[in-house]
């Protein structure tokens, strides 16, 4: 009786805490769902949103097989092929793949890590909103017959203006750069909250594996997207307002455009094969009834994987004419980089082997897996050999070995993903009758579409034609291709349509149907807004710990957090490699501010796509105002001191802590930042050795008075930063060192748009003056931003959020104009020393 | 015994043995153009491509030694071994794959 009591009361407290969190958790009902910021509605929206661009990128791709699947097919003219085959390529890459996987990561990350939500939940919605609104750009524009039409990867010189002068290849330029926006922001996010917000006592050695795949892979995205926005950057700029980058005619180099393209095309690759990675590392322990084996050897692997892939784009390039030994340095890597992959695979092997697995959905697709991405790693090796490549590239073969590293290594593990952790969501598992036969149905359709095209490719059929004759010898293979797409369809038909019985007629199950080791079976069903009703401590790795147990102790608030307080939504910072509890985070509110500061950078990309450039001027400086208005209501208006979080623990909050979140996240800014600065600098050095008329041109002349006049005023910029901090830090006003800094970046911005009028030559007459011109407008850029950042000071000062404890606005601060000096000094070094290297070309024999 | 926490820092030895083999590719790759647009004797181009490879292969011998030579903090506990462990397997990866990547290619001939 008395146990029946306890329960009783214990059910009735942890109701009571369900009620209050939800209460202080939750989003509004009706419009004020626009302004979610919640991981859990935002990673739902972002997979819902991948699939309908999913759908709509699968519609083309039957429509080019429709086209193909007999010989002098009159179904599209050449124009609308370009556009059709064009969109489903850059849509299932850039719309669906990169933004399913960080759908995945967005909304699992959280919960298998154990805490309760992402550490920028305003970034998270802002980057969703970017997605949607640049999606929605691209798609329209196909509605609208002006979609892009030069290829997925827009090789220049056919993207640019002499060949495609519509908007075309615009809607691509500006529409994939504001989404790639959206996955820069995401990686971010994802990168601070696995290093800072773990659950305490989650060590990097205790770290669920799919945590490391996520964050390696998110590091990748940091420093991959970079080389692509800057290489959009500058084409749109060639083609809106004539700067000549990739124009050969001008002093220009297409090759460039390549280079900057693979630079982040061949990582994504791995960018979209890890988080599946992680998937399978997470999935088949479960199935398998053991711990997955070789974990250790999984991390060096993933940090191995993700470092070559970035060192091999060139082989992407193989047939430009590249010397052979530079080849040969690409095609060992890109051969070499199969053996981190087989470490992984066969550690997925040796788990299955030596555990006791168990058949169910999700092990048919790793299965599926398994076979397709065996199979496109070894085409993957036979192209990274170079005398075959010279054969094989620009082939259909090509074609065929691109699906089946990149969309079977995507599909089959994003399924197996869907049916194990469907569950999570709908407390239901799948209709047997459906779901097995679909898998079979995408399975055969998958290899019949694709394989064909192996030996289309090697019976010489290029990729990109809109229609062949029919005496090459490809036509019964390219309508089994086209049949097969089609079964594949109908699979993936029956797997939508599986997917909906579930919510509705699946067998209900119990709350860990699999019985897994992971937190995100520690929560009720379907997850709430606030995750975990208390936080919990880890003292093992985490595929080994009862989930049950765990989940009734969370519920009754036994962990850390376990109550309502201010209202605040609070979660907790960790040390990053111990995982011991340092700080208490306060998270912000739902609010629309994301929805609107998204509008306003479409605005902008609007603005520019229609060439209303006073249109597109004021909604940037509208964003910008947003996100300074943004910060204004970020952090806490007074000090707290330490405070209590549960387990008679206390800890002061983010807002009076050195290792504040926002610390680290503007650390991956800048090497995101550094990493665009570097492609900016290779650029210039590249087409320096490899353009025509370099040594033609007029001999430029940069101000060294301007030059070095903007150095020293960034200069005394940072020092001024420095002097603000001190000064703060001491308990004084910093208005004055503030105001300082802010005139000497006024200061610097003037000097370089001074120095920008009066390149030499114009930057539209060549390309050594457009360089010059783009290094000088990064410097200009950046001290611009740092004046935002100064603003912001000043205003945040004012309303209080500045003290002797609460410096971390001016510690960013400082450490954004540090960066603004360095990159400074080496672009102001790099136009004074354009001269001298214009002399050394002459002497080259 | 209590642990003492493994600073955050020490995570950037993580990327240091991949971060030399990406270096390796950038200078061999920048030498390589530079030497072939100003059209040095393929003897000295081969040279200092060695040279450069030579120096990078130093360096992460010297890394590796330098973590061999000392055995885990044991104050660092079990995470400290883990990523002692990491480090030098990420080490001695990145120096086998900078010989296997840029050793052989030198073989070959330099500009054509």
């Amino acid at each position: 009786m008395s146990e029946f009591v306890e329960q009783s009361s214990q059910r009735a407290a942890a109701l009571r805490l369900h009620r209050e969190l939800a209460a202080v958790w939750g989003t509004g009902p009706g419009l004020q769902r626009l302004a979610a910021v919640n991981h859990s509605i935002i990673g739902l929206r972002m997979i819902i949103t991948s699939f309908a661009f999913f759908a709509i990128a699968g519609v083309l791709g039957m429509l080019t097989r429709v086209q193909l699947a007999t010989p002098n097919g009159d179904f599209m003219d050449p124009e609308t092929y370009n556009q059709v085959f064009t969109m489903h390529g850059s849509m299932m890459l850039f719309l669906f793949a990169i933004p399913m996987v960080e759908s995945f990561a967005v909304y699992l990350t959280p919960k298998i890590l154990g805490t309760r939500d992402f550490a920028f939940p305003r970034l998270t919605a802002y980057g969703y909103w970017c997605y949607l609104f640049g999606g929605t750009i691209l798609t329209v524009a196909l509605i609208a017959r002006v979609a892009p039409n030069s290829g997925w990867f827009m090789y220049t010189p056919l993207s640019s203006n002499v060949y495609t002068p519509g908007v075309n290849a615009d809607v691509w330029l500006l529409g994939v750069t504001f989404v790639e926006i959206s996955a820069l922001s995401l990686a971010m996010e994802i990168v601070v909250s696995i290093l800072k917000m773990r659950a305490p006592g989650m060590s990097l050695d205790r770290m669920p594996i799919f945590g490391w795949y996520i964050l390696v892979t998110a590091m990748m995205m940091i420093v991959a997207f970079p080389p692509l926005i800057l290489g959009s950057i500058l084409l749109e700029i060639e083609r809106a307002v004539g700067l000549p980058f990739f124009d050969p005619t001008r002093g220009g180099d297409a090759l460039l455009w390549q280079h900057l393209f693979w630079l982040f095309g061949h990582p994504d690759v791995y960018i979209i094969f890890l988080p599946m990675a992680a998937v399978l590392s997470t999935i088949i322990p479960v199935f398998a009834n053991r711990p997955l084996v070789g974990y250790r050897a999984i991390v060096v692997a993933i940090i191995a994987l993700a470092f070559l892939s970035f060192g091999i784009w060139v082989h992407h390039m193989f047939t430009v004419g590249i010397p052979h030994l530079a080849l040969a340095f690409f095609s060992v890597g890109s051969a070499i980089v199969a053996v981190p992959t087989a470490v992984q695979i066969f550690a997925w092997l040796a788990t299955l082997a030596h555990g006791r697995p168990r058949w169910d959905v999700p092990m048919l697709y790793v299965f599926g897996f398994f076979f397709i991405f065996v199979m496109g790693g070894l085409t993957g090796v036979m192209v990274a050999m170079v005398p075959f490549d010279w054969q094989a590239h620009d082939t259909y073969f090509v074609v065929a070995h691109m699906h089946y590293v990149v969309a079977g290594a995507l599909a089959f593990p994003m399924l197996a993903a869907f049916y194990y952790w469907l569950p999570l969501l709908t407390g239901r598992t799948a209709v047997y009758r459906l779901s097995v036969p679909a898998f079979w149905l995408v399975f055969v359709g998958f290899n019949l579409t694709f394989f064909m095209m192996h030996l289309t490719g090697l019976l010489g059929m290029p990729r990109r034609i809109y229609t062949y004759q029919g005496n090459e010898g490809w036509n019964w293979l390219n309508l089994l291709s086209s049949v097969g797409g089609f079964v594949m369809t109908i699979g993936f038909a029956l797997v939508v349509i599986d997917l909906v019985v579930q919510l509705r007629y699946g067998r209900r199950v119990q709350r860990n149907p699999w019985g897994a080791a992971t937190l995100e079976w520690a929560m009720p069903i379907p997850p709430p807004p606030y995750a975990f009703a208390s936080i919990p401590h880890l003292g093992t790795r985490t595929d080994s710990f009862a989930v049950g147990d765990l989940r009734l102790s969370l519920a009754r608030g036994e962990g850390y957090l376990g109550f309502a307080r201010n209202g605040w939504q609070e979660a907790l910072g960790v040390h990053m490699t111990t995982g011991e509890p340092e700080q208490l985070i306060v998270l912000p509110q739902p609010t629309y501010l994301p929805l609107f500061t998204a509008l306003a950078t479409a605005s902008a990309v609007l603005g520019l796509l229609f060439k209303f450039y006073l249109l597109a001027l004021f909604a940037a400086l509208a964003t910008a105002g947003l996100f300074v208005f943004a910060a204004q209501r970020a952090g806490l208006a007074r000090d707290y001191g330490s405070l209590p979080i549960g387990r008679g623990v206390n800890l002061p909050p983010h807002t009076e802590v050195a290792d504040a979140p926002a610390w680290l996240a503007l650390i991956c800014t800048l090497v995101a930042d550094g990493t665009l600065f570097t492609s900016l600098l290779f650029g210039t050095f590249y087409l320096w050795i490899s353009a025509p008329n370099w040594t033609t041109a007029i001999t430029p002349e940069p101000s060294r008075i301007l030059a070095f006049g903007a150095v020293a005023a960034l200069a005394v910029a940072a020092a001024a930063a420095r002097g603000s901090l001190r000064t703060a830090t001491a308990g004084g006003k910093a208005s004055g060192w503030i105001g300082l800094a802010l005139i000497a970046l006024l200061v610097a911005i003037a000097a370089a748009v001074g120095q920008i009028a009066g390149v030499v030559p114009q930057p539209r007459e060549h390309a050594l003056g457009a360089t010059a011109a783009a290094l000088l407008g990064y410097v200009a850029l950046h001290a611009g931003i740092g004046v935002l950042f100064l603003i912001s000071n000043i205003l945040r000062q004012r309303a209080g959020f500045i003290s002797p404890r609460r410096v971390l606005d001016l510690r960013l601060t400082r450490l954004w104009l540090d960066y603004t000096l360095v990159t400074g000094v080496l672009a102001m070094g790099l136009v004074l020393a354009l001269p001298a290297l214009v002399t050394v070309l002459g002497v080259r024999p | 015994m209590s642990e003492r926490p493994v600073p955050p820092r020490h995570l950037w030895w993580l990327a240091a043995g991949f971060t030399v083999w990406c270096s390796a590719l950038v200078t061999l790759y920048a030498i390589h153009g530079i030497g072939c647009a100003f059209g040095w004797s393929a003897g000295s181009l081969r040279l200092w491509l060695a040279v450069a490879l030579l120096a990078h292969l130093v360096a992460l011998g010297w890394m590796w030694y330098g973590i061999f030579r000392v055995a885990p903090d044991s104050g660092f506990g079990p995470t400290g071994a883990f990523l002692y462990w990491a480090v030098t397997g990420t080490l001695i990866t990145a120096l086998v794959a900078t010989a296997v990547t840029f050793g052989p290619p030198l073989l070959l001939a330099t500009c054509i």
